[in-house]
């Protein structure tokens, strides 16, 4: 790797750790993201300085990474992205405690294991209905003809909206999970906003017992939630579950579609599918969030000065072979797979929604596998994978023969 | 140190010593005590450290915060003395603690 010398390098920063690595276009992710960041870690120092997205530090390791992601008084939450705003102001993603938990506390009991076990039939309804009309198409293209769709539907159905409002959704959706420009992601933000104003302004009037009305009638330390503040949180809540769930679908479906043994196996066995599950989230975990440093600190031997920001990639996590054996390999019988990996975070901010991602990827490749047991990625297409915030495949055509008879 | 005793949904008894400063979720998992999920890893977000705390033993304990609160009713058959595990702090009080395990932490 060459450094090019027309970038600053801060002073404390020694020689030997500033290395250029720009974490949107790390090299050879085109073939397979997760072995290129992989590949990353392999060669690159545990930690380093990189001048690129307006110079960063990066940790690498799992020990590192669950460090950072537990620690929010040394590496707060409050710049939540490297290059860019990337959550809204007075976002809970962007909070840190204590300020963040009475406002988590009004998310994490709608998604708890009791509340997700009541979305099961939406979710599965969703997911055998699309895949029951893409089946006798032959081919389709999985992000915008599956992977968009099931975490809007749910979302609807979740806080209790009209199932109709998915064709205004959708094409938001799109907007904001691959967008052409940052003007477009920008507007696709906008308009959720919008969108659910509109729906929490109509609750506020007429409260029910969703998800939305508990936000805008919550009180905060006493007082009535600010509107703007339950228009963010409620914004989060369907946005933080779009381009994570369609990215890992897109993984996951890749992955199957290259490995036919695997696909046998979960269709042979389909006890094997909640393990499953948690192995294919550890192999393929998406987060690049980063962190805000906010004292001069010494962390892994280098002097981290207050202002300065880090990159915690935690897809690394379950790839780091100092915490678990073969990490390349998807083994769907590895034992405890869900011990192996961070790709939900740790700490106070971990994803509510790791349960519902769950269930997602558990219906999908249940309901899937079931009627298109036999997939390619479709001869003469290439997958369209991008390195970001969340890492994720753009575009991913697929085929099958749909009499194989 | 101070003793829990773990009792699973089977009968099947478990007394470990419990390190100080612990919660009583993070003593389970250090004893490999069957029956805990503890998905959030301890911060009342994921209701699968749920336990029944004994009833002679429920009014010793310091009540819990909002935040377990709201969260204890998300959890699968909620009884009366419901507690999530990871937001009870084992202390040289809690001796002798006797906690019983719900037949699920996630419906499964
Ligand atoms: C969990 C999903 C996401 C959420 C909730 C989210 C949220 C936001 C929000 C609220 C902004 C604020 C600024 C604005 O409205 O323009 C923003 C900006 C931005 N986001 Fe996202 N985003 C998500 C996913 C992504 C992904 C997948 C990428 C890249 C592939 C991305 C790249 C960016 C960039 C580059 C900006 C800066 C835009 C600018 O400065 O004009 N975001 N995001
Ligand atoms: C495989 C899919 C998913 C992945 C990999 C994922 C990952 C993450 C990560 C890494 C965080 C930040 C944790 C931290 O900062 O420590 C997060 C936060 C969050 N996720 Fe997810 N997520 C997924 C699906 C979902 C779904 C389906 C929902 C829908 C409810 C959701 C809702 C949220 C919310 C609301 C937050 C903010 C929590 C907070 O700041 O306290 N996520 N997620
Ligand atoms: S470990 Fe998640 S609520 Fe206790």
């Amino acid at each position: 790797m060459t450094t090019s010398s027309t970038m600053d390098i801060p002073a404390h920063v020694p020689e030997d750790r500033v290395v250029d690595f720009d974490y949107l276009r790390p090299a050879g992710i085109n073939e397979d993201l997760h072995v290129a960041w992989k590949n990353a870690q392999d060669t690159l120092p545990d930690i380093f300085w990189t001048p690129r997205n307006g110079g960063h530090w990066v940790v690498t390791r799992a020990d590192a990474i669950k460090a950072i992601q537990l620690d929010h008084k040394r590496f707060s939450h409050a710049r939540l992205s490297i290059g860019g705003p990337y959550a809204r102001e007075g976002s809970v993603v962007q909070m840190d405690p204590p300020r963040h938990g009475s406002y988590r506390m009004l998310v994490s009991p709608t998604f708890s294991p009791k509340a997700v076990a009541a979305l099961e039939p939406i979710v599965r309804e969703t997911t055998v209905s699309i895949v029951e009309e893409l089946r006798p198409k032959g081919e389709c293209e999985f992000v915008g003809d599956f992977a968009q769709i099931v975490p809007v539907v749910v979302f609807l159905g979740t806080v209790d909206l009209p199932a109709e409002d998915r064709d205004y959704l959708l094409p938001l959706a799109e907007k904001v999970i691959r967008p052409r420009d940052r003007q477009e992601h920008h507007e696709g933000h906008t308009a959720l906003d919008e969108y659910v104003a509109r729906a929490l302004a109509a609750r506020a009037k007429q409260p029910g017992s969703d998800l939305l009305s508990k936000i805008v009638t919550a009180r905060i330390g006493g007082e009535p939630i600010a509107f703007e503040a339950a228009v963010a949180l409620s914004q989060v809540v369907l946005a933080a579950g779009l381009d994570t769930v369609a990215s890992i679908l897109g993984f996951v479906v890749r992955f199957l579609a290259l490995n036919p043994g695997h696909r046998q196996q979960l269709i042979d066995d389909a006890s094997l599918v909640p393990n499953a599950v948690e192995e294919l989230i550890r192999r393929h975990g998406l987060v690049n969030s980063a962190r805000l440093i906010t004292q001069d600190t010494e962390f892994q031997g280098m002097r981290l000065k207050e202002g300065e920001q880090i990159l915690v990639p935690n897809h690394l996590y379950g790839l780091d072979e100092r915490q678990v054996d073969n990490p390349l390999v998807v083994d769907f019988t590895r034992p405890h797979p869900e011990q192996h990996y961070a790709a939900f975070g740790n700490g106070p901010h971990r994803c509510p929604g790791s349960f519902l991602a769950k269930l997602e990827l558990t219906v999908f490749l249940q309901e899937w596998l079931a009627r298109i047991p036999d997939f390619a990625i479709k001869p003469g297409t290439t997958p369209r994978i991008a390195s970001g915030p969340v890492n994720t495949i753009q575009e991913l055509h697929l085929a099958w023969d749909t009499d194989p008879r | 140190m101070p003793k829990i005793t773990f009792i699973e949904d089977d009968g099947t008894e478990h007394a470990v010593e419990a390190g100080a400063d612990a919660s009583v979720m993070q003593a389970a998992m250090d004893n490999l005590v069957p029956g805990i999920v503890a998905e959030c890893g301890g911060y009342a977000n994921c209701a699968t450290c749920h336990v029944y705390i004994d009833p002679a033993w429920a009014d010793k304990l310091p009540a819990p915060e909002e935040a377990e609160e709201v969260m204890i009713e998300a959890a699968f058959d909620v009884r009366p003395t419901s507690r999530l595990s990871c937001q009870v702090q084992v202390t040289e009080d809690t001796d002798g603690l006797i906690v019983r395990l719900p037949a699920s932490q996630t419906g499964a």
